[in-house]
């Protein structure tokens, strides 16, 4: 072998062994996701529309793998019934099926609808899926050459009020919508990433953010209240806040951070010091037991000077331990 | 008087490792064959066809990076922009499985013999004390290296290109990449075979292998019935990890091979396809008498 030829398999060998070890590391979560990434956030945003007010993302392969919800399993805190049910419902095993969830809601339309969708991307056996749908009833129909499945005909006819007809579509290969059907026709007529909240500066500012986080949300304050239909008391005593968001890695426990931003520094410090009294009063009441104070997650708040609040915590698995033993004991004593 | 006489020592006598009557063993000839034909192919003019092809996807990624970070536009599958990893599986499949891997079969594999011949050197190789097979299975060896040296880089670096596209994630596709680039290797070692035992029986093995592949290959898999599995991209497909386009042409051949073996029956049936048509290949090497055109 010459030395020419020697020196090309070893260049070839090291692109080779080069980028699979960016692979490697990026599927071990070690390589910060901008680096090859031409956009922020996951895929399916391009699904979600410009003027979304609340995104919400969850890693369901990372929940489902993490050591957090293996101890809970073993502890009997999470039990397969939900999970059995869903699947007898729709054929889809969330913790088999299913990698990735992204889910958007907006403002009500003219007509009083809610507006919203649930993207997600995974393993899903079209043919098997549909199949289980017209077994309960389901309409199927092509949309622009995608498959479209809607509710049993019985509810369609009954027109609920208020509320549209719930559709899945198979979107692009491994890609499910589920939403109103209006949502969803949406959805397949949008081109990916067109006039999607991708072009949301302001909503993917706060998104960027979110790297590596196995779940968030992020949205403008105002819907969420007005969704929840919190009492006037409760609103009238909140400080104005324009934006939340909430992000959370889980593995052994759950690092979790919720963020504020406030109308000004004034809102924000008013909005601290509520913060700060909750955390007292709660920590006065694990004062009486000495486990429950030692358990207690060490809250921190941060965003001083600036409009942003900002409340860390982490949950640590003897929490969880802790929460699924004395809810063992209850049952006990219950029965 | 007499010359007094210097006695002279023997010259040294450089010994084979095989003992001076002895042929070398199977697996040293195939080596042998292996280390020269490794270079011949990799530095022959055919490496620049080689290049090319391989290149072009790499090109086709660059050009979509570029596309994406300017705006101007994204990569559509039925209408609809298609995410990255969407975009690489459908580029593994259509380019690589259905075109590249075959056609480098056909043209480094027909040759493998058949290019000895039109120089007139096939003499030099079986006039050594080695077994014919040997030299085949050493060139074999040597266009299987070379293409995987050169295929399988090319692409991880389309992965890196191509994946991210359209806010695609490097974790989420990476199990898919080391199953492409198993499959890919598998491939180019089916097709070598194939094509090496084209390239001994016929007569025009370049002609033969193009209508195997690009006629043969696409008909059989259109038609119901068996004849699909008279194909190695039947077996191939079985493997493909990643989900076909939903609609057009990829519908097409989704519904094409929604009869697909288990990927255990594929493997299995692949590597004996491999062995099968390597021992046909060195049984008619063996067997033919070459009579080179003066």
């Amino acid at each position: 072998m010459t030395a020419k030829t020697r020196y090309f398999l070893f260049g070839s060998a090291l692109i080779f062994v080069v980028g699979l070890s960016i692979g490697v590391v990026a599927y071990y979560g070690g390589m910060p996701q901008s680096l090859f990434r031409s956009g922020t956030g996951p895929a399916e945003l391009g699904y979600v529309p410009a003027d979304a007010t609340v995104v919400a993302y969850a890693n369901v392969r990372d929940v489902m793998n993490s050591e957090l919800r293996q101890r809970l399993r073993t502890l009997g805190g999470v039990t397969d019934e939900g999970r059995n049910e869903f699947k007898t419902e729709t054929g889809i095993d969330i913790e088999q099926d299913i990698d990735e969830v992204v889910a958007w809601m907006g403002a009500k339309t003219s007509s009083g609808v809610e507006n919203g969708m649930m993207i997600a991307r995974g393993r899903f056996d079209q043919i098997r899926l549909e199949a289980v749908a017209r077994e309960k009833g389901a309409r199927i129909e092509q949309y622009h050459g995608k498959s479209l499945i809607q509710g049993p005909v019985e509810h369609a006819e009954a027109g609920h009020h208020g509320r549209s007809e719930m559709a899945v579509a198979f979107i692009e290969p491994g890609v499910v919508a589920l939403g109103t059907q209006s949502q969803v026709k949406q959805a397949i007529d949008r081109p990916v990433g067109k006039n999607s909240i991708t072009s949301n500066g302001d909503m993917m500012a706060r998104v960027a953010k979110m790297a590596d986080a196995s779940f968030w949300a992020v949205g403008r304050f105002d819907a969420i209240s007005s969704q929840a239909k919190l009492p006037e008391e409760v609103t009238g005593r909140i400080p104005p806040i324009t934006w939340f968001s909430a992000s959370g890695h889980v593995n052994g426990g759950i690092r979790a951070v919720v963020e504020a931003e406030a109308k000004d520094e004034e809102g924000a410090n008013n909005l601290r010091d509520i913060i700060r009294g909750f955390t007292a009063l709660a920590k006065m009441q694990a004062g009486n037991r000495p486990e429950a104070k030692a358990l207690w997650p060490n809250v921190e708040l941060g965003g001083d000077g600036s409009k942003v609040v900002s409340v860390s915590f982490a949950v640590s698995t003897q929490l969880f331990d802790a929460m699924t033993a004395s809810g063992h004991a209850a049952k006990k004593l219950h029965k | 008087m007499p010359q007094a006489t210097v006695p002279v020592p023997p010259l040294p006598v450089r010994q084979p490792a095989y003992g001076p009557h002895q042929a070398p063993g199977f697996m040293t000839a195939v080596m042998r064959i292996f280390d020269l034909s490794l270079g011949t192919m990799l530095w022959s003019r055919r490496t620049i066809f080689l290049g090319l092809v391989v290149g072009s996807p790499i090109a086709l990624g660059i050009l979509f990076r570029v596309l994406e970070v300017m705006g101007i536009g994204n990569v559509k599958v039925g209408g609809s922009a298609a995410s990255g990893p969407t975009v690489f599986g459908g580029m593994i499949w259509l380019l690589y499985l259905r075109f590249i891997v075959p056609v480098l079969g056909i043209f480094y594999g027909t040759a493998l013999i058949a290019d000895e011949v039109d120089d007139r050197t096939i003499t030099y190789l079986f006039v050594r004390p080695i077994s014919r097979a040997a030299v085949l299975v050493g060139k074999y060896l040597a266009y299987l290296v070379t293409t995987v040296f050169v295929v399988l880089p090319s692409v991880v670096i389309l992965f890196l290109l191509v994946v991210p596209l359209g806010h695609g994630s490097l974790a989420g596709s990476f199990p898919a990449l080391l199953t492409d680039l198993g499959l890919l290797a598998l491939g180019l070692a089916a097709y070598g075979a194939l094509f090496a035992f084209i390239g001994a029986q016929f007569k025009h093995p370049l002609v033969t292998g193009l209508v195997f592949a690009f006629g043969w290959e696409q008909l059989a898999l259109a038609l119901p019935g068996y004849l699909r599995k008279a194909t190695i991209a039947y077996y191939l497909q079985a493997l493909v990890p990643h989900a076909m386009p939903a609609e057009g042409l990829g519908s097409v051949l989704q519904a094409l091979f929604r009869d697909v073996p288990s990927p255990a029956v594929s493997l299995a049936v692949l590597f004996v396809m491999i062995v099968v048509l390597l021992a046909l290949a060195g049984r008619i090497v063996e067997r033919r008498e070459y009579v080179l055109e003066q």
